[in-house]
C-alpha cells in the first residue's frame, strides 16, 4: 500500500516539476490525475494523516482568497498546512495538493489542511475524505451552462453536507441561500456576517438571487442589502430569517483600505473591496471555530499577498496596473465598486473568454451593471479576449464607447503607450492566467 | 407620421422571477434602438402579483427562469391568461425566451411535476434526459442575417405544426431532433436563444419594433442605424460555428 502511494507521490512530483512551468495550473491538475491513477486510495490515505482538522472552502465567490488567507492564518500560528494555493479545485487539484505536499517516503507531515473545492466537485471529493469544517462563502449565479441553475448547486451541497453529518458548516449568515442550506442540512453550523448597514444599496438594480424563501416560496423582506442578495432578511410567509450572527463584523471601514471589529478585535487589511471583508471574516471565523489562536491574524493580513490576479499590482513603464478577476455578475459588480473607490482618471481593459472553465455562455455580461463606469472617471475602455465583440456590444448598449483589441498583449501595450498611467485590467477565469503571464513578462522586460 | 412622434411601451413580465441569462440585455436593446431613432421608449416592470393592463403595452417580454421559479410564475400567469390571450390574438408583439418560451405553450412536463402553461400557442414542452447547452445558429425567414445565441434547456418543445422561428445551422434547437428552433405565431416569437438574443441580432430586434409600431400607427419605415459592432459580433459567432 505504502509503496504504491510512494510511487504515486513521486510520479506526481515529477509531473508537476516538468509541466508546471509550461502549462501552469494544468500541470498541477495532471500531477493529481496521475497520482490518483497509480494509487486510487491516495487521497483517502493522505487525508487521514492530517493531524488535526481539514477545512474546505466552497461558495461561488471568494474561495481562493478565503482559503489562502485561512491557510496563512493557521501557518502564522506555527502550524504546517496543506493547501491547494493555485486554486485547482476539482478532484485532481485536491489530490495534487496532498500528493505534492507529502514527503518522498509517502507520508504527510501536516497539522491542518485547507482545501478549496469547486461546488460541483464536492460530490467526487467527499467519498475520499470527510472534512471537519466547510466554509460556505456565498451562492451567486455563475456559469449557468456548467452548473445549471443555483438550485442544482444547492442540491449538490446539501447532499454532501448530509453525507458528512459531523462536519461543521461555517456560513455567511448574510446570504439567505447559504444560510438556508446550513440550517436545512442538519449539520452543526457557525455564522459570520455584518449586522450594521454599511452602504445604501436598496435602489441598486443589481440582480439579486433568492428573492423568495427557500422554505415556503414567499418573498423575503430585506431591512438592507450590503450587495447582491447579501443583507438582513426575513421571510414574509414563515419563520425563516437571517440567523443570529456569531462572528459579527462591526465598525466597517471600506475605502482605500479595509477595517472592521470582530470579538472586540480591530482587523485591518491593506486591500480594496467590500467583498474582502467577508473573505477575511470567513477565514477568521474558521480559525476561531477550529480552536486555533488568532494572535498573529493582523500580522498575517499585513503580509498577505495573494499574487494570483486578485487585485494584483504591476508597474510597466510608469503605468500602474491592477489585475483583478471578475467571473460572474456579483463578482464583477463588486469589482466595479472597488475600481470606483479610486477616484483618479483611469483606463480599463476588460478581457472576456468563453473557454470551458469560464463557462461557454457569456450572457451573464448583461447582468453586470456596467453603466456605473459612466461615473467612475474612466478615460477609456478597451474590450479584449475571445468574446471581445460581446463585451463591446455590452458597452455600446449603455452608451459607453470602447476600443476593440482581441489580443490581450496588444491591448495592454497600447494602453501603456498611450494611456493615462493608471490601468485596471478586469478578466474572467481563463483570461486571468494568460493576462497575468503577459503582465509579468512585460514587467520583467521593461 | 414621423417615427419621432411615436412611442413604444415594453412590458417586462416578472423580472423578479424570470431574470436569467441576461434578459435585461433584450430590454436595453429594444429601448436603445428606439431611442437612437428618436422613438420614445419606456419599459414597465411587472412583478408577481402586479396588475397588468395589456392595452397599454406594445411589446411584452417574458424571460427565462429556473424550473422552480417558473412554477411560481405559472400560478400568477393563469390569472392574466385571458387578457394575455386577447393581446396575442390582437397581434400584440411578444418575445418569449427560454423559460418564457416554454410558458407560452400548453404545459411543461418536468420530473417534479406538471407546470401548466398560458396556452397562447398550441405547443408543449417535456423534460427529457440531458440538457441541451451550447452556442446556436439559426436561419430564420423573418430576417436576412443568421440568428445567433446560446441555448441551455432541459425541456424539449414540440410545435404541433406551428411555424418555427428558424432552421438550426448549429446547435440543438427545440428538441434536438427536428432541426428547428423556436416558434412564430402571429406577432409572437418564442425561442430558446439567449446570450441575450437581441443585441447580436439587431434585425430580430428591429422586426419586433417594426411590428409593434405598425400595429399601433400603420405602415412605418425604420431608419437605419450604425450596426457595424452588432454585425461583427453576429458574424464572429456564425463564422466560428458554421462556416469553419
Amino acid at each position: 500500500m505504502r509503496l504504491r502511494r510512494m510511487l504515486a507521490i513521486w510520479a506526481a512530483k515529477i509531473t508537476e516539476k516538468v509541466s508546471v512551468h509550461i502549462f501552469h495550473r494544468q500541470g498541477v491538475t495532471w500531477a493529481g490525475k496521475i497520482a490518483l491513477k497509480i494509487c486510487p486510495s491516495i487521497l483517502k490515505e493522505l487525508a487521514g494523516q492530517v493531524k488535526n482538522d481539514i477545512f474546505i472552502v466552497c461558495g461561488t465567490n471568494g474561495k481562493t482568497t478565503t482559503n489562502n488567507m485561512l491557510c496563512a492564518a493557521i501557518e502564522a500560528e506555527g502550524y504546517k498546512v496543506i493547501c491547494n494555493h493555485t486554486g485547482s479545485n476539482m478532484l485532481n487539484g485536491v489530490v495534487a495538493a496532498f500528493a505534492l505536499g507529502a514527503g518522498l517516503g509517502g507520508n504527510l507531515k501536516a497539522d491542518y489542511a485547507c482545501i478549496e473545492i469547486d461546488e460541483a466537485s464536492t460530490r467526487r471529493v467527499f467519498p475520499h475524505f470527510k472534512p471537519d469544517y466547510m466554509v460556505l462563502t456565498n451562492l451567486f449565479r455563475d456559469q449557468l451552462d456548467r452548473y445549471g441553475e443555483i438550485d442544482i448547486t444547492m442540491n449538490i451541497l446539501k447532499e454532501v453536507m448530509q453525507s458528512a453529518p459531523a462536519m461543521k458548516v461555517i456560513v455567511n449568515g448574510d446570504d439567505a441561500l447559504s444560510a438556508y442550506l446550513a440550517m436545512d442540512s442538519g449539520n452543526p453550523y457557525v455564522t459570520y456576517g455584518i449586522s450594521e448597514k454599511v452602504l445604501d444599496d436598496k435602489d441598486s438594480h443589481e440582480i439579486r438571487e433568492g428573492r423568495f424563501c427557500k422554505c415556503c416560496g414567499a418573498p423575503l423582506h430585506y431591512n438592507f442589502y450590503h450587495y447582491s442578495q447579501l443583507g438582513d432578511y426575513a421571510c414574509t410567509g414563515c419563520d425563516f430569517k437571517r440567523p443570529e450572527i456569531l462572528f459579527d463584523g462591526s465598525e466597517i471601514e471600506v475605502g482605500d483600505q479595509l477595517a472592521f471589529t470582530v470579538e472586540g478585535r480591530r482587523i485591518r487589511a491593506n486591500y480594496k473591496g467590500f467583498y474582502n471583508i467577508y473573505n477575511i471574516l470567513a477565514a477568521y471565523t474558521a480559525v476561531r471555530s477550529g480552536g486555533i489562536p488568532v494572535e498573529h491574524f493582523n500580522d498575517m493580513l499585513a503580509k498577505f499577498n495573494p499574487e494570483n490576479g486578485r487585485m494584483e499590482q504591476f508597474c510597466i513603464k510608469d503605468t500602474k496596473i491592477v489585475l483583478n478577476l471578475a467571473k460572474n455578475p456579483a463578482g464583477f459588480n463588486q469589482n466595479i465598486s472597488a475600481v470606483m473607490q479610486d477616484e483618479t482618471l483611469k483606463d480599463i481593459i476588460i478581457v472576456i473568454n468563453d473557454n470551458a472553465q469560464d463557462g461557454t455562455d457569456v450572457s451573464w455580461l448583461w447582468d453586470v451593471d456596467f453603466d456605473r463606469f459612466k461615473e467612475a472617471n474612466v478615460g477609456s475602455i478597451t474590450v479584449s479576449g475571445i468574446r471581445c465583440h460581446d463585451m463591446g456590444l455590452r458597452m455600446k448598449y449603455v452608451d459607453i464607447p470602447s476600443m476593440l483589441e482581441a489580443d490581450v498583449e496588444k491591448a495592454i501595450c497600447e494602453r501603456v503607450e498611450n494611456g493615462c498611467g493608471n490601468l485596471y485590467v478586469l478578466v474572467n477565469y481563463t483570461a486571468l492566467f494568460s493576462t497575468r503571464n503577459v503582465l509579468k513578462r512585460l514587467e520583467e522586460n521593461r | 407620421m414621423e417615427t419621432t412622434d411615436m412611442k413604444i411601451t415594453i412590458g417586462h413580465l416578472y423580472p423578479d422571477l424570470l431574470n436569467l441569462y441576461g434578459d435585461r440585455g433584450n430590454i436595453a436593446c429594444m429601448m436603445q434602438r428606439c431611442i437612437w431613432r428618436g422613438i420614445a421608449a419606456d419599459t414597465i416592470e411587472f412583478n408577481t402579483g402586479d396588475e397588468i393592463d395589456f392595452s397599454k403595452l406594445d411589446i411584452v417580454l417574458l424571460g427565462g427562469g429556473s424550473d422552480r421559479e417558473q412554477a411560481i410564475v405559472c400560478r400568477n400567469l393563469l390569472e392574466i391568461q385571458e387578457q394575455f390571450k386577447e393581446y396575442v390574438e390582437n397581434n400584440g408583439v411578444v418575445i418569449a425566451v427560454c423559460g418564457g418560451y416554454q410558458l407560452l405553450g400548453k404545459y411543461y412536463k418536468t420530473d417534479a411535476g406538471m407546470i401548466e402553461g398560458l396556452s397562447l400557442v398550441d405547443i408543449y414542452t417535456e423534460q427529457e434526459e440531458g440538457r441541451l447547452i451550447d452556442n446556436i445558429v439559426l436561419k430564420s425567414d423573418l430576417v436576412d442575417m443568421p440568428v445567433v445565441g446560446f441555448e441551455n434547456h432541459g425541456g424539449r418543445t414540440y410545435l404541433n405544426g406551428n411555424q418555427p422561428f428558424g432552421k438550426v445551422l448549429y446547435g440543438s434547437g427545440n428538441d434536438g431532433k427536428s432541426g428547428y428552433e423556436g416558434v412564430v405565431y402571429k406577432n409572437v416569437i418564442g425561442t430558446y436563444l439567449h446570450g441575450p438574443l437581441l443585441p447580436k441580432n439587431p434585425q430580430v430586434c428591429d422586426y419586433l419594433i417594426q411590428k409593434a409600431l405598425e400595429r399601433k400607427y400603420g405602415p412605418v419605415q425604420l431608419g437605419p442605424l450604425d450596426d457595424r459592432q452588432e454585425n461583427a459580433a453576429n458574424e464572429y459567432i456564425y463564422r466560428r460555428f458554421v462556416k469553419e
